[in-house]
């Protein structure tokens, strides 16, 4: 009834582990954050060591250890596709020492990382659209739904739909490789200059500053999709089947010329082609979600696989109101198959009964990462003679904070257990005034050192997200995108290609948070949810009449975002934050003594 | 992974309070459970007894547990064998004997017990003689930091060093220094490890750990000075536990000069003494290798108990404790 079961992702991007007690989520956190490497995707042995430390259990008490992929299946994959590529010899070296150098032995990493395989004494393995579908459906307030998985590819399939009923899930249509909508926005991801597995946010970043003027192109040429959904890609365009890049020679001059060098120019053509391929997913998506809704007749949806992420997508979908109710793994890419896995052999494997939360849904607020203690805290600032306030009242500090997010100071915020998942939900946030013209240059040249164009989110307090935006109902993870309030919203007028000065012209009351096409990635947060943050957000709003404030995730550009305290120091000294708390702690950065490093922190970081 | 010490300045460091972590360990890993007070402690230190016997337990990370959780070291094991006793554990990983005695006056002192058990890792004559010691900082770089530690001065005592100084120290900084790097030609002993021939060099050529021992020498009337006062300081009988590194209990060298040295210490304050290498020695090859992990040199599970069982019968003794 109440199994132990460890789920563990690695070896493609973004490895995690999550640990899972007669289906009640009891930690999960992406190696990333431990390691500092983005989308770290080794084995990973400090999130299982987190997930073992959140229960303290010994792993010779786990129940079950289950993967989140069957690394043979993928095998098959890569190897059939080895043999229909245009110069095998070529590639087959490279994906044979892919997949056979580790992927295989997961067993044995497992063994030696955990000292034991747990009561079974084994390692089970699932599948990973299973792990995805599992991941959505599971965790979701809904007893019943449909589900929809995208991703780039998992074994063979790449989308898949089905639905899933009380502690079941059954397929009802599968698209198998190399057809995949995720491979697509990563072929672009890579034209556009961005890095694949990684920059398909910045993509859809800058999505709205473009026409959707190659959409034609597009569906003449690249894909071929059907009134239910389904899709073939023209293989000829993509590099990935023959070479290891991701487009052709082919695909290359249909465009007008070779990718953009990263870190070059953005041009027009980069915005034009990022709407697009934007609009080209948000329509496949809806066919694909009217077809599951006809399939399955359910009113409720649930999502996940990487493309799940694509929150313009999914605001859409919202709109178009095919379903009723939708909700979204906030973990959708694959950290969050580790949580689908062990979540699968609780419901599949061990059949336990499904109890599915009255009061939302189970993921305890994406909040399934570590928290650290005052006595850690105060053990760290003190051995640095770090200055420090400690204030202990919880008003009072939601006041400091709010007054100072009032004054325009920027704020890394580090409180309660981390984010499982790519957002920052007010945890490990670095927070701003959305009031303010100047936040988002000022968010993105001095505080996370990355492009003018990428815009910046709103949290908003639950009960007040219908004054500002059109929407209606909540969105806990960042995941859905609505547009400002028409009557909020200011006429702007520009010709201009320059993005820094598009992004510097106001285009509402809450400048900061308003993208170029008055959109906004919002996050509502309630009480429930998170008290701290909502309370930060309640006295802004008493000061500035806006329960709002800008979140973005607390990092800089390439860096994941900060786990520890000794993470979210080092971060808030090195860009230009003016106040950092840590729980209790107030640290202000005019009283830190001077920061020196040996070497250029920049260089540990890779560009993405 | 967690950091679990915090800065103390008079011990130099010790546990972060009520800190629960898990630490990636070659054996895959172990809990660690820390007191109110900053000790890898399952019980808060509450001054009053909550059972019938009490022993306050000092040492370093072979008493704190280094390899393993709590409940699998040998003062935990001690208490599931003499069910009517509680174990306080001071172990803290890394100090001198020095260190575990200023932490015995810093927080133990008033705390009622019935045996002070003094857990002593032979290696332990090295560091009361340091005055800085080694530690692998979080990003994996090995970095120096202060200690207290004890001088001779007029046949008394002084503390030095005290409060400790929180600058850490890279290699280049050190010279003139009195440091504890860990074992006697670490160079050679890499050398030794990567050809897998250490222990076969050792055995081969009698290496003897701790020269220290071999007869009165300086060093060992340092530490000999820490365990007397310490000894007379107690209000309660003393149990001291040498507590053997592997190459005694694998007979790749030989232990009758510190033991030698313990037995004077015994005859020059009356404290009992409990030697465990004996019963240690008895177990087969196998089962010795056994005590320690593959690479760490630690005590394993197995090591832990074989430990509290040698100690058991002497402390059923002491306490007039029946079976």
């Amino acid at each position: 009834m109440n199994e132990l079961v460890l789920g563990i992702s690695a070896f493609y991007h973004d490895s995690a582990a999550a640990l899972v007690r007669g289906g009640n989520i009891i930690a999960a956190a992406q190696e990333e954050r431990f390691t500092r490497k983005k989308h770290d995707s080794s084995f990973p042995v400090e999130a299982i060591n987190y997930c073992l430390e959140e229960a303290f259990v010994e792993t010779n008490e786990l129940d079950a250890i289950v993967f989140y992929d069957n690394p043979f299946l993928s095998w098959d994959r890569a190897l059939k596709s080895c043999m229909m590529a245009r110069d095998p010899q070529k590639i087959f070296p490279k994906i044979a020492n892919s997949m056979l150098g580790e992927k295989v032995w997961v067993e044995d990493y497992a063994l030696s990382a955990m000292g034991s395989l747990g009561k079974m004494n084994k390692l089970l393995f699932a599948e990973h659209h299973i792990s995805h579908a599992a991941s959505a459906f599971y965790p979701s307030p809904f007893t019943e739904s449909a589900f929809i998985t995208l991703d780039g590819v998992g074994e063979w399939a790449t989308t898949t739909t089905g639905f899933g009923d009380k502690n079941t899930l059954q397929f009802v249509s599968q698209i198998d490789y190399p057809h995949s909508l995720g491979l697509l926005y990563s072929a672009f991801t890579y034209y556009c200059g961005f890095k694949v597995n990684s920059g398909e946010y910045k993509l859809m970043g800058l999505a709205p500053y473009g026409e959707a003027k190659y959409k034609s192109l597009i569906y003449d040429h690249l894909i071929d999709v059907k009134a239910d959904g389904s899709y073939r890609l023209n293989t000829e365009y993509f590099g990935y089947i023959n070479d290891f890049v991701m487009t052709s020679d082919k695909f290359n001059k249909l465009f007008g010329g070779e990718p953009r060098k990263p870190e070059s120019l953005i041009t027009r053509k980069e915005m034009d082609l990022a709407a697009s391929i934007q609009k080209v997913i948000e329509e496949i998506v809806l066919l694909i979600a009217k077809y599951t809704k006809k399939e399955t007749g359910s009113s409720n949806l649930v999502m996940a696989g990487g493309v799940a992420l694509n929150c313009v997508a999914n605001g859409r979908l919202l709109r178009e109101k095919i379903f009723d109710k939708i909700w979204i793994q906030p973990a959708a890419g694959d950290a969050g198959g580790a949580l689908g896995a062990a979540l699968s052999v609780t419901y599949n494997y061990f059949e336990n009964d499904r109890v599915v939360s009255t009061t939302g849904d189970s993921q305890h607020g994406s909040y399934l990462g570590p928290a650290y203690s005052r006595n850690e805290i105060k053990a760290f600032l003190d051995f640095h003679d770090y200055p420090y306030t400690e204030v202990s009242c919880a008003t009072e500090k939601a006041k400091k904070i709010a007054k100072a997010i009032y004054e325009e100071k920027i704020i890394g915020y580090f409180c309660g257990r981390m984010e499982f998942g790519p957002r920052a939900l007010g945890a490990r946030s670095i927070l701003g005034n959305p009031l303010s013209k100047t936040t988002q240059s000022v968010m993105n040249q001095k505080i996370k050192f990355r492009e003018s164009f990428r815009p910046f989110a709103p949290s908003v307090n639950l009960d007040k997200v219908s004054d500002f935006f059109e929407m209606e109902c909540s969105s806990p993870y960042m995941l859905l995108v609505a547009f400002v309030k028409k009557e909020r919203q200011l006429p702007v007028d520009t010709d201009t290609d320059d993005l820094i000065k598009i992004v510097n012209l106001a285009r509402s009351d809450i400048p900061a948070i308003t993208h170029v096409d008055y959109s906004a990635r919002i996050q509502t947060v309630t009480e429930e949810s998170k008290a701290d943050y909502y309370q930060i957000i309640k006295e802004f709003g008493n000061l500035s009449g806006y329960e709002m404030v800008v979140n973005t995730s607390f990092n800089v550009r390439s860096e994941p975002i900060v786990c520890s305290p000794r993470d979210a120091y080092t971060c808030f000294m090195r860009t230009e934050m003016d106040l950092l708390v840590l729980e209790n702690f107030l640290l202000w950065k005019k009283e830190q003594p001077n920061f020196d490093e040996t070497e250029d922190w920049k260089k540990n970081y890779e560009l993405d | 992974m967690r950091e679990i010490f915090e800065y103390h300045s008079k011990i130099g460091y010790r546990f972060i309070p009520e800190v629960k972590a898990r630490i990636i360990h070659e054996s895959g890993g172990y809990l660690v459970q820390v007191n109110k007070s900053g000790f890898r402690c399952n019980h808060d230190f509450f001054k009053q007894k909550k059972s019938p016997y009490r022993a306050l337990l000092f040492g370093d990370s072979y008493t704190a547990g280094n390899g393993v959780s709590n409940l699998n070291r040998y003062g935990d094991v001690l208490e599931k064998q003499i069910p009517q006793l509680e174990v306080f554990n001071f172990g803290l990983p890394g100090t001198g004997t020095d260190q575990q005695y200023i932490a015995y006056k810093e927080y133990a002192k008033d705390i009622d017990h019935d045996i002070l058990i003094l857990g002593v890792l032979v290696e332990n004559i090295r560091r009361v003689n340091a005055h800085y010691r080694r530690f692998v900082n979080f990003e994996n770089k090995v970095q120096y930091r202060a200690k207290p530690y004890f001088e001779i001065v007029n046949e008394q005592l002084v503390l030095k060093n005290q409060p400790v100084s929180k600058k850490v120290l890279n290699a280049n900084e050190l010279s003139g220094k009195s440091v504890d790097k860990g074992g006697r030609f670490p160079l050679l002993g890499k050398i030794a490890k990567k050809w897998n021939l250490k222990h076969t060099i050792q055995k081969y050529l009698h290496y003897q750990p701790f020269p220290e021992y071999n007869s009165c020498t300086d060093k060992w009337k340092l530490l000999s000075a820490i365990l007397k006062e310490w000894i007379s300081d107690s209000p309660k009988p003393v149990l001291v536990v040498p507590i053997p590194v592997y190459h005694y209990i694998e007979g790749i060298s030989n232990a009758c000069h510190y033991q030698n040295r313990f037995e004077e210490l015994r005859q020059e304050t009356g404290c009992i003494l409990h030697d465990p290498l004996p019963t240690l020695r008895k177990y087969s090859d196998k089962e010795k290798r056994e005590f320690r992990f593959k690479h760490d040199t630690h005590l394993t599970s197995k090591g832990h108990k074989a430990l509290a069982e040698s100690i058991v019968p002497k402390l059923r003794d002491l306490l007039l404790i029946k079976e």
